[in-house]
């Protein structure tokens, strides 16, 4: 039977017996909301928790530390010393497969200060700073303006065409700091750079950080709470209006202490943007500029030793056999990959418990298809009989049903996944209403494509499954027989 | 056109097997009026089915103008029915969802090619020549017992069958009505079709030009010509 006679026969069988259609129809409806309304659901909360909050394609290697049960120490008296990471570990780490890239982390070694905050709350604010050195890479694709995160004081070579930055001047083929006068009542630094009086007087550019987006939602949340009383009210602050401020820090000296090897120094720093990547709590700056005021404040060996080693993996289901790898190469895993991991287990469960119910409504969904179709083509037995004897064969009988099949099946499941989609806006609307919180979505929920094909796909299938028995029952109909009842 | 050659069917049961047919042989030539007449489970329909393709389970050789049934599979036998064979029968078998048109062009949909422009064309014709051309958008349930067996031999009409198989076609009609339909079956035999008409009225195997008898199964009259 030609495509086109067909639904033509099929149209008006569904017309005519759409009573029992819509009926049947219901139940993959239901079915299909609640599987699209779930994975929605699941898809949008893995986005949030796996791509801001424990960020799941990657591995973050520690040294191994030894649990006393009271501190934690990289060696227990004495014995069993856990290993450095360091430039050697980096291009070991980098052997392992499934590996995208490795990324070595070094935190300040000792005590840093911050002021400012004027600009946008009035006054300035002194804080004590926790500092994370990352390879600007690692960051290059969150940032909007990654040019703006790199290290300007990394050894640069120049030439007539290969300029040094502002605050430099080429020497001999090396890019040095310009000299300036720190006294000068104007700047004397060229472009965004500024004098400072510490080694003779230079001129700095600002030093490029990046803070977590974690950071942003607690000034935001808790901190903005806290700050607003009656009299002042601390706007909610926008990462647009972040970008590009500047503020001082003062590498050496805070409330916690001094470093005792050099003199403290102060420095600008300039916000260029933000990441998931980036230290929760604290700035996150180019680690070469860490390695060089580690080196600078506590000692040579601090500047070449890491604390940690970012592993981005190449697919999020390598990462159990890299952390195997990695313990067994006498490392440990940091707890935020661990929790990564939990998180994803949590998620992935959930999500398939809501998937097995969407399974469990569409299969009795089917179930009752079935037994509808066997009630139609028992009253239709007569009509088969004679579509038989005018010559249809049984695979046309066959087609017939379950393309009626197919044709529920497919108006269902996209109906189901309309309100499962509509279900989730209202969920949206809903929660838009509720107070903010840390993370808080524009919506909650993510509907990457297969979850709609999955819908249509999974409607149909168990429609023609539904259908199939019925449709076999009335193919194998002998026309003699089916025309006498 | 028929050639039946010590055919049996026998219809089984959990308690028995019984012969509808048993060793039936028989023979209709092209262009034959021949009625098949016998007392009601003498096994007519049975034979009509058979002759028909309907039903496949039986023993022996049916063959229907020059083609062995039981050769062809499903669908090649569908096709022949599509194709060869028009059905009138006693019920009408109108399907009351689907106009008179519709019910005429349905042989139509399990065609391999038909040209639905052209088999529209013909039908509305041919119910007009029939005296429904008035009703071809109405619903079967809306016509009389006699415009309903109109429909039923335009739908059998559709694709020129050489072969018309009519089980009982006046049994549901007055005796008018009955007579206006097997006149025009007299008519469509003179056209040049072959007509094979089963019945226990004696009006119509009056009309017919062969007269077939079948007792218990068995053809005790008329089977071989």
């Amino acid at each position: 039977m030609k495509a086109s006679r067909l639904l033509s026969l099929v149209g008006q069988n569904i017309s005519r017996s759409r009573k029992n259609f819509l009926m049947s129809g219901f139940g993959i409806v239901v079915g299909v909301a609640t599987f699209v309304f779930f994975m929605g659901l699941g898809e949008g909360i893995k986005e949030v928790v796996l791509g801001k909050i424990f960020i799941i394609d990657q591995v973050e290697v520690i040294k191994k530390t030894f649990d006393t049960g009271i501190i934690q120490t990289d060696s227990l008296m004495g014995f069993g010393g856990s290993k450095p990471l360091n430039d050697d570990v980096v291009e070991d780490l980098e052997k392992l497969q499934g590996v995208e890239g490795v990324y070595p982390k070094q935190q300040l070694t000792f005590p840093t200060s911050g002021w400012g905050g004027k600009a946008i709350i009035g006054r300035d604010m002194r804080t004590v700073i926790f500092g994370d050195g990352i390879a600007p890479k690692l960051v290059h694709d969150d940032l909007e303006n990654p040019d703006a995160f790199i290290d300007y004081d990394a050894p640069k070579t120049c030439g007539a065409d290969d300029a040094c930055h502002p605050h430099q001047q080429c020497v001999e083929g090396q890019c040095q700091k310009r000299s300036c006068d720190p006294k000068a009542l104007e700047e004397t630094c060229p472009g965004e750079s500024y004098c400072v009086s510490d080694g003779g007087g230079h001129c700095e550019m600002p030093i490029p950080v990046i803070i977590s987006n974690g950071l942003l939602e607690i000034v935001n949340g808790s901190l903005r709470t806290a700050m607003t009383t009656k009299r002042r009210k601390i706007p909610r602050i926008s990462p647009n209006v972040l970008m590009n401020l500047t503020a001082h820090v003062g590498f050496g000296k805070s409330y916690l202490g001094r470093a005792d090897r050099r003199n403290p120094i102060t420095r600008k720093i300039k916000l260029v943007g933000l990441s998931n990547r980036a230290i929760d709590l604290g700035i996150t700056l180019p680690i070469g500029y860490v390695r060089r005021l580690n080196a600078r404040f506590s000692g040579e060996e601090a500047g070449n030793e890491y604390h940690s080693i970012l592993i981005k993996v190449k697919d999020q289901t390598l990462v159990p056999e890299i952390t195997k790898s990695i313990r067994e190469k006498g490392y440990d895993i940091a707890d935020k990959t661990e929790n990564a991991e939990r998180a994803a287990d949590i998620i992935r469960t959930i999500e398939a418990i809501f998937g097995l119910v969407s399974v469990v409504i569409i299969g009795i969904a089917a179930i009752n298809i079935s037994q509808m179709f066997f009630m139609i083509i028992y009253q239709r037995k007569r009509e088969i009989g004679l579509m038989r004897a005018l010559g249809g064969s049984r695979g046309d009988i066959r087609a017939l049903i379950l393309s009626e099949a197919a044709t529920i099946g497919l108006t269902a499941g996209a109906l189901g996944a309309g309100v499962g989609y509509g279900l989730s806006r209202l969920a949206d609307y809903v929660a838009a209403k509720l107070p903010e919180f840390p993370f808080k979505p524009d919506t909650f929920f993510n509907f990457p494509p297969w979850v709609w094909l999955a819908a249509l796909v999974g409607a149909t299938a168990f429609c023609l499954f539904g259908a199939y028995f019925p449709a076999r029952a009335a193919a194998r109909q002998e026309p003699a027989a089916a025309l006498t009842e | 056109m028929i050639e039946l050659n010590h055919v049996s069917k026998r219809y089984k049961n959990a308690a028995k097997s019984e012969y509808a047919l048993k060793d039936v042989s028989l023979r209709i030539n092209e262009g034959d009026l021949a009625a098949i007449v016998g007392t009601s489970g003498s096994g007519k329909t049975t034979l009509l089915n058979l002759i028909g393709g309907l039903d496949r389970t039986y023993e022996g050789a049916v063959k229907v103008a020059g083609q062995d049934l039981g050769a062809l599979s499903d669908k090649a036998l569908a096709r022949f029915r599509n194709q060869h064979i028009g059905f009138v029968f006693q019920q009408f078998n109108l399907l009351d969802h689907r106009t008179v048109l519709e019910n005429v062009l349905l042989p139509a949909y399990f065609a391999k090619e038909a040209d639905m422009a052209a088999l529209t064309e013909w039908a509305k014709r041919s119910l007009t020549d029939l005296g429904i051309g008035d009703k071809i958008d109405q619903r079967p349930s809306n016509l009389s017992g006699g415009q309903k067996q109109r429909v039923a031999i335009a739908r059998a009409l559709l694709f020129k069958p050489r072969l018309l198989l009519c089980d009982e076609p006046t049994g549901s009609l007055d005796t008018t009505t009955g007579q206006q339909i097997i006149d025009l079956f007299g008519a469509l035999n003179a056209e040049g079709y072959t007509v094979v008409i089963i019945t226990h009225e004696a009006r119509v195997s009056e009309a017919a030009r062969r007269i077939v008898h079948i007792e218990d199964g068995a053809i005790v009259e008329g089977g071989l010509s």
